[in-house]
C-alpha cells in the first residue's frame, strides 16, 4: 500500500479513470450501499450493556475487607498521584494494628479522569478501578464520593484485583 | 355549480393537500436521511422517539419551536427576518406547476393534478423561482453580521449562479424534444421508454449535478461546510427562523426530485401503462404511484449521495461549474439537436 | 590554611575539622544518619564510608580528622558498593511501614534508599518486631521497628538538653530506645528529637497522622512564645496551620525550639474564637459593623476625652511596623503622653538553651518603634493605678493578649468609660471593649519583630484572611493551592475578616484627617528605617531569612547566650 498520499494526492498521479472521476463515485457508492445491509454495532444502551474487560477502568473504588474495614491506610499516595486532584485523604489513628485509617476519603468525579495512577500507586492494593461507569450527579455536591459510596467488598473487585496482579506484577 | 366556484373548491383542496403532504414528506425526509446515514454507518438512527423513532421528525420540530429566538446584535433586523421566509416561499410556490399525475375526470369536469395547471412557461417559472432562493441565502449571510454567515452566503450565490447555467442549457434540451415549456407536455413527450434521461443522457447528468449544487446538497455543501463555516449562512439562525431554513432546504431537494423525475424520468407515467387495459381510476392510481415511486428513488439517490462522497474543494466546484457542466450540456444541446433533425 | 581534596575538589579546611565537615562546608553531601553537625560524634550508623587514598580500608567521614594532602573519594566505586551495602543491612530490619508512617517524603532513609541503594534485599528471613506505638512522654511517640539506632536522639538529651532521659536498652538486634523505668522524655526540648531523627520512629502525638508533608506548604516565620525568636517553619494546609517546625539559625536558635512554643503559639489562630469583622457596642452589646463604621465610631468615640483622659497601650506582640504607626497615631492626635506597653515576663521560666523570661517576641522592637511614654506620662504600672483612681478614662490597646496575664485585669477594665482593642481572638479584653478591631495575626501579615539579643526578624503570612490572596500575595503555596481552584472544597474554609494593625490604623488616621499613603508593610518599614537611627539603611531584603543584628542605643539586658 501506497502510503506517500502527499505524492498521491497530486493531479498527474492519478490515473484517466481517477480523473473523470465518475467510476469513482461508483465505487463509493457501492461502498456505503454494502454498508447499508451489514449489521450493526449499536449497542441499546439501557438496556444492553456492555461487558467490560477487566483491563476496563471505571470509576475508583475503595477495598473493603472481609472485616468491613477499609484496607487504605490513608497513606495519602494516590491524592498526591492524582493528576486532576481528584482525591482527598484525610488520616487519623486506629486502635487496630494497622495504626492509621482514613478518617475521611473522598474522590471528586467531577475531577476524576479515570486514569488509574491512583490504583497503580497505591502500597496497599486498596484503590481499585471498578467496572462502574454509570455516574450520574444532578449537583455538584453529589459528585464527591464519600467513603459510603467508594467502599465495595473485596469479593466484588476479584477480577480486577487478579488482573492488576497478573500484569502489574 | 358554476365553473368558478367548482374550480375554487378544487384548488383550495389541491393546496392543502399538496401542503400538508409537502410538509409531512420534509418531515420525513428528515427522518430518512438520518436514518439511511445510520445504515450506511452500520448504525441503527433515531429509534427512541415513538415506534422505530417514527415520532422524531416531531420532537425535532417542538424542540426547535420551545427554542430562544436570536437575533444577534450585528444583525440587520429586517433582512435577518425576511430572509428565512423568502427561503421557505420560494420552496413551496414552486410546487404549483408539478403535476403528480394525469387529467382526471369527476363530475363531468377535467381536474389537473397539479396545482396551477397549463402554465405555459412551467419550466421557467421553476426557474425563475429557484433563483430568487439565491436571494434568500444572501441576505441570510450578509444580515447576520458575521464572517461564517458572510462566506457561507458569498460562496452560495456564486455556487447558485455558475450551476444554474449548465442547469438552464441542461433544460434547453428537454423544451427542444418536448417543443413547449409546458410541465404536463414535457412529460407527455418521454411516452413509453422515451424518457429524457435515456434520449438525452449527458444532459441528465449534468442535470441532476446542477440540482445537487442548487439544493446545497453534499457534495457541493459549501455555503455550509461544518468545518470551515460552522453553519454557513445559518450560523446566526436559531428556532422558527432556523427551521424554515432548514425546512426549505429539504424541501427544495423534493423540488428538485420532483423536477428530476417530471423531465427527465417520464413524469408520473408508467411506461405502456394505457396498453395495460386498466380501469381510468386504476390507470391514475397506478400513473400517481409510479411518480412517487420515482420520487422515493431518486430522494434516496440524494440521501445516498450526501452520505458516501466528499464535499469538493471550492476551486473544485467552480473548475466543475465551468469547465465540465457548461461545455458538457452545450454538447449535449448539439445531441439533441441533431436528434431532433433526424427524428423531425 | 591546609587543604583536602574531595571528589577532585580542592578545599580548605581548619584544623581539626572531620572530613564530613570539611565537606559541608564545601557543600559537599557525604551521607550521613548517625552525624549531625550540633551533636557529638556516634560514628554507628556506617553510612558515611568514603575511601582515602593511601589508606588500607574505607573510613568513616564523620569521624576521621582531615589532614593536609588528604585524598577523599565519596562517590569511587569501592565506596558506592560499600554504601549500598550498609543501606542494605540498615534496611534488613525495618518495616515496610512507609504508607503509614509520618515521616514518609521527608525521610533520610527513604531519600537515601531511593538515592544510594539497588532497591533489593537478599534478606528473606522474617524482620525483627519490637514494640510500636510507645509514648515516650506527653509529646513523642516512639516507634521500635522503624528505629535505625542512631542514637541522635539520645546524645540530644544528653548534650544539648543535659538531662539524660533516653538510653538504648538490651543487645544486637533487639536493641531499642527506652525512657528510665517510670520516668518519661519530658523535657522542655523534648520534640527536637522527632526532628532530628533521620526515621520515622519518634513522632509527634500531637501531629501525628494529620498531614502528609508535601500536602502543606511551609513559610519561614519567627515562633512568638518568648522574646528569643526562634526561627520557624509555619506548616499550612488548607488555609490552617497544622505544625511548627525549628528552623536552623545559628545565630538564634540553632536547628531548636522549645516544645512550649511548638505546640502552644499557633492553635488560637485556627481557633473559632477568632474575631470576624469589626465590631461596635450598641445598645450594651457588641454587634458587627463595615470597617468604615468602625473607624469613625473609633474616632468620634476617642474624641470626646482629652488627650490626658485616654491611655495608649502598644503591643510587644505586634509587629516593629504596627507598633511605628500606632505611636505614629499617638503622637500626631494625642501627644505621646500615656503611651505604653505591657512587659509580659515570668521570673524563672528562663533556662541556658533557649526560652526566655520575656513571653513576648517583640519588646524591643516596640520600645524602638516609639512606644514609651513622655516624662510626665503614665508607664505601664501608674497607668493602672490611674485607671483605678479614674484619671484615665479611656483605653486604647492594640493586640496584646498577654494584658489578661495581669492579675485582676477585669476590675481595672471595668472602671473605664471606653475601651478600644485590636485583637486575634475575643477574650476578657474583647469583651469588655467599646469597639474591637479584628487583628490579623502573625502567621496572617509581614512584618518584622526584634528578639531579646536585638536580632530583627522578618515574620510571613502563611494563613490568608478575606483582604489577602495566596497566590497573589506571594505566600508559599503547596500543591492544592497551586493547582486547586476557588470551587474546590479545600479553599472552602471560612476566612477570617481581620487586617493587620497597621493597615487599621491606617485607616484610623484617615478619619482623623491624616491619610497614609502606604499600601503594603514594607513602605512603614523603609519610613521607621529612614526614622529610626538603629535601623538605618535596613531593609526587608537585607534581613532576609535569618534577620540582622540591630545596634540598639539602650542597652541590651542581660540575656543567657543559647548554645550553638
Ligand atoms: S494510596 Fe492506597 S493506601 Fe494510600 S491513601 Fe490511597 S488508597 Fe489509601
Ligand atoms: S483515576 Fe486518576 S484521576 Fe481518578 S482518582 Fe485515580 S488518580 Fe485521580
Ligand atoms: S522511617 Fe522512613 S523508611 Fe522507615 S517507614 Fe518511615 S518513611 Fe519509610
Ligand atoms: S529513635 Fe530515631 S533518633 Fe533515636 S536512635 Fe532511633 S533512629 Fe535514631
Amino acid at each position: 500500500m501506497n502510503t506517500n498520499y502527499a505524492n498521491k494526492n497530486r493531479l498527474k498521479d492519478l490515473t484517466f479513470w481517477q480523473k473523470i472521476y465518475v467510476p469513482e463515485i461508483i465505487k463509493g457508492l457501492s461502498v456505503t450501499m454494502k454498508n447499508m445491509f451489514k449489521p450493526n454495532f449499536t449497542l441499546q444502551y439501557p438496556e444492553e450493556k456492555f461487558i467490560q474487560p477487566d483491563s476496563y477502568r471505571g470509576r475508583p473504588v475503595l477495598v473493603q475487607e472481609e472485616n468491613n474495614i477499609e484496607r487504605c491506610v490513608a497513606c495519602g499516595l494516590c491524592a498526591r498521584v492524582c493528576p486532576a486532584l481528584a482525591i482527598e485523604v484525610q488520616a487519623n489513628e486506629t486502635e487496630s494494628e494497622k495504626e492509621r485509617y482514613p478518617e475521611k476519603f473522598e474522590i471528586n468525579m467531577l475531577r476524576c479522569i479515570f486514569c488509574g495512577f491512583c490504583e497503580e500507586v497505591c502500597p496497599e492494593e486498596a484503590i481499585i478501578m471498578s467496572k462502574d461507569y454509570e455516574l450520574v450527579f444532578r449537583v455538584r455536591e453529589d459528585a464527591i464520593y464519600s467513603k459510603d459510596k467508594l467502599l465495595v467488598p473485596v469479593k466484588d473487585l476479584q477480577d480486577r484485583i487478579n488482573y492488576l496482579r497478573e500484569f502489574k506484577g | 355549480m358554476n365553473d368558478f366556484v367548482f374550480y375554487t373548491v378544487v384548488t383550495l383542496i389541491k393546496l392543502v393537500a399538496f401542503v400538508s403532504v409537502i410538509f409531512l414528506s420534509v418531515a420525513y425526509l428528515v427522518y430518512f436521511e438520518r436514518k439511511i446515514a445510520a445504515w450506511a454507518q452500520n448504525r441503527v438512527g433515531p429509534n427512541r422517539v415513538g415506534p422505530l423513532g417514527l415520532l422524531q421528525p416531531f420532537a425535532d420540530v417542538l424542540k426547535l419551536t420551545l427554542k430562544e429566538d436570536i437575533v444577534p446584535d450585528a444583525a440587520n433586523k429586517t433582512m435577518h427576518t425576511l430572509a428565512p421566509m423568502i427561503s421557505i416561499f420560494v420552496a413551496f410556490s414552486t410546487y404549483a406547476v408539478i403535476p403528480v399525475g394525469p387529467d382526471i375526470t369527476v363530475f363531468g369536469r377535467t381536474i389537473s393534478l397539479s396545482l396551477a395547471p397549463g402554465i405555459n412557461i412551467g419550466v421557467l417559472y421553476v426557474l425563475a423561482l429557484t433563483s430568487i432562493g439565491v436571494y434568500a441565502i444572501t441576505f441570510a449571510g450578509w444580515s447576520s453580521g458575521s464572517k461564517y454567515s458572510l462566506l457561507g452566503g458569498i460562496r452560495s450565490s456564486a455556487q447558485m449562479i455558475s450551476y444554474e447555467i449548465s442547469m438552464g442549457f441542461s433544460i434547453a434540451g428537454v423544451i427542444m424534444l418536448a417543443s413547449s415549456l409546458q410541465m404536463d407536455e414535457i412529460v407527455k413527450s418521454q411516452h413509453g421508454w422515451m424518457w429524457n434521461a435515456i434520449v438525452q443522457p449527458i444532459g441528465f447528468i449534468t442535470f441532476v449535478v446542477s440540482s445537487f449544487a442548487e439544493t446545497n446538497r453534499l457534495p457541493f455543501d459549501l455555503p455550509e461546510a461544518e468545518p470551515e463555516l460552522v453553519g454557513g449562512y445559518h450560523t446566526e439562525y436559531s428556532s422558527m427562523k432556523f427551521a424554515a431554513f432548514f425546512l426549505a432546504e429539504y424541501a427544495n431537494m423534493l423540488i428538485a426530485s420532483a423536477m428530476i423525475v417530471t423531465l427527465y424520468l417520464g413524469g408520473w407515467q408508467f411506461p405502456y401503462a394505457e396498453t395495460f387495459n386498466i380501469s381510468p381510476m386504476l390507470l391514475v392510481g397506478l400513473q400517481i404511484g409510479a411518480f412517487v415511486l420515482k420520487m422515493v428513488a431518486v430522494l434516496f439517490f440524494f440521501i445516498w449521495v450526501r452520505w458516501s462522497l466528499p464535499r469538493f474543494r471550492y476551486d473544485q466546484l467552480m473548475d466543475i461549474g465551468w469547465k465540465v457542466m457548461f461545455p458538457l450540456s452545450l454538447i449535449n444541446l448539439l445531441w439533441v439537436a441533431i436528434v431532433t433533425m433526424f427524428m423531425k | 590554611m591546609p587543604k583536602i581534596t574531595i571528589d577532585n575538589k580542592e578545599i580548605d579546611f581548619t584544623q581539626g575539622q572531620t572530613i564530613i565537615q570539611a565537606a559541608e562546608a564545601a557543600s559537599i553531601d557525604i551521607p550521613h544518619f548517625c552525624w549531625h553537625s550540633a551533636l557529638s560524634v556516634s560514628g554507628n550508623c556506617r553510612v558515611c564510608l568514603v575511601e582515602v587514598e593511601k589508606m588500607p580500608k574505607l573510613v568513616i567521614a564523620c569521624s576521621t580528622l582531615a589532614t593536609d594532602g588528604m585524598v577523599v573519594s565519596s562517590q569511587s566505586e569501592k565506596t558506592l558498593s560499600a554504601r549500598s551495602a550498609v543501606m542494605e543491612f540498615i534496611l534488613i530490619n525495618h518495616p515496610l511501614d512507609c504508607p503509614i508512617c509520618d515521616e514518609a517524603g521527608d525521610c533520610k532513609l527513604q531519600n537515601y534508599t531511593y538515592k544510594h541503594s539497588n532497591g533489593e534485599s537478599r534478606f528473606i528471613e522474617s524482620k525483627n518486631s519490637k514494640d510500636k506505638r510507645v509514648a515516650l512522654g506527653p509529646n513523642v511517640m516512639f516507634d521500635g521497628e522503624r528505629c535505625i539506632s542512631c542514637s541522635r536522639c539520645i546524645r540530644f538529651c544528653d548534650e544539648i538538653v543535659g538531662e539524660k532521659q533516653l538510653t538504648f536498652v538490651k543487645r544486637g538486634d533487639r536493641v531499642t530506645i527506652s525512657t528510665f523505668p517510670g520516668k518519661e522524655l519530658d523535657n522542655d526540648y523534648s520534640m527536637n528529637v522527632i526532628d532530628i531523627c533521620p526515621v520515622g520512629a519518634l513522632t509527634s502525638r500531637d501531629f501525628r497522622f494529620t498531614s502528609r508533608v508535601w500536602e502543606m506548604s511551609s513559610t519561614k516565620s519567627i515562633c512568638s512564645g518568648c522574646s528569643k525568636g526562634c526561627n520557624i517553619d509555619v506548616w499550612v494546609r488548607n488555609n490552617q496551620i497544622l505544625r511548627l517546625t525549628p528552623r536552623q539559625n545559628d545565630a538564634v536558635n540553632n536547628f531548636w525550639m522549645c516544645d512550649e512554643g511548638r505546640l502552644n503559639t499557633f492553635k488560637h489562630i485556627n481557633a473559632d474564637t477568632r474575631i470576624n469583622g469589626p465590631q461596635v457596642r450598641r445598645d450594651g452589646a457588641l454587634s458587627k459593623v463595615t470597617w468604615d463604621e468602625a473607624f469613625s465610631a473609633a474616632a468620634s468615640e476617642l474624641k470626646a476625652f482629652s488627650k490626658d483622659e485616654i491611655g495608649f497601650v502598644g503591643s510587644p506582640q505586634a509587629t516593629n511596623e504596627d507598633n511605628f504607626l500606632f505611636s505614629k497615631f499617638v503622637k500626631s492626635n494625642f501627644g505621646i503622653k500615656n503611651l505604653t506597653f505591657f512587659k509580659h515576663i515570668i521570673p524563672g521560666t528562663a533556662d541556658s538553651l533557649l526560652q526566655k523570661e520575656d513571653k513576648s517576641p517583640n519588646s524591643f522592637g516596640a520600645e524602638l518603634a516609639g512606644i514609651k511614654p513622655s516624662k510626665d506620662g503614665y508607664d505601664f504600672a501608674s497607668l493602672l493605678s490611674a485607671i483605678n483612681s479614674h484619671k484615665i478614662k479611656a483605653l486604647y490597646i492594640l493586640e496584646d493578649s498577654n494584658i489578661l496575664e495581669i492579675p485582676e485585669i477585669e476590675s481595672y477594665l471595668s472602671k473605664l468609660d471606653l475601651l478600644i482593642v485590636h485583637s486575634v481572638n475575643s477574650s476578657v479584653l474583647t469583651q469588655r471593649a467599646n469597639i474591637v478591631f479584628p487583628a490579623a495575626s502573625y502567621a496572617e501579615k509581614n512584618g518584622t519583630w526584634i528578639n531579646c539579643d536585638g536580632i530583627i526578624q522578618r515574620i510571613r503570612p502563611a494563613v490568608t484572611t478575606q483582604e489577602i490572596d495566596r497566590s497573589l500575595d506571594g505566600f508559599s503555596m503547596s500543591r492544592l493551592d497551586k493547582f486547586g481552584t476557588e470551587y474546590d472544597r479545600w479553599n472552602q474554609t471560612a476566612k477570617v475578616d481581620a487586617r493587620p494593625s497597621w493597615k487599621i490604623l491606617c485607616g484610623l488616621m484617615t478619619v482623623f484627617g491624616q491619610k497614609q499613603k502606604f499600601s503594603i508593610v514594607e513602605e512603614v518599614f523603609s519610613e521607621m528605617s529612614n526614622t529610626i537611627p538603629s535601623l538605618n539603611g535596613i531593609d526587608y531584603s537585607s534581613i532576609g531569612d535569618l534577620g540582622i543584628k540591630v545596634s540598639l542605643k539602650s542597652p541590651i539586658p542581660a540575656t543567657i547566650e543559647g548554645k550553638h
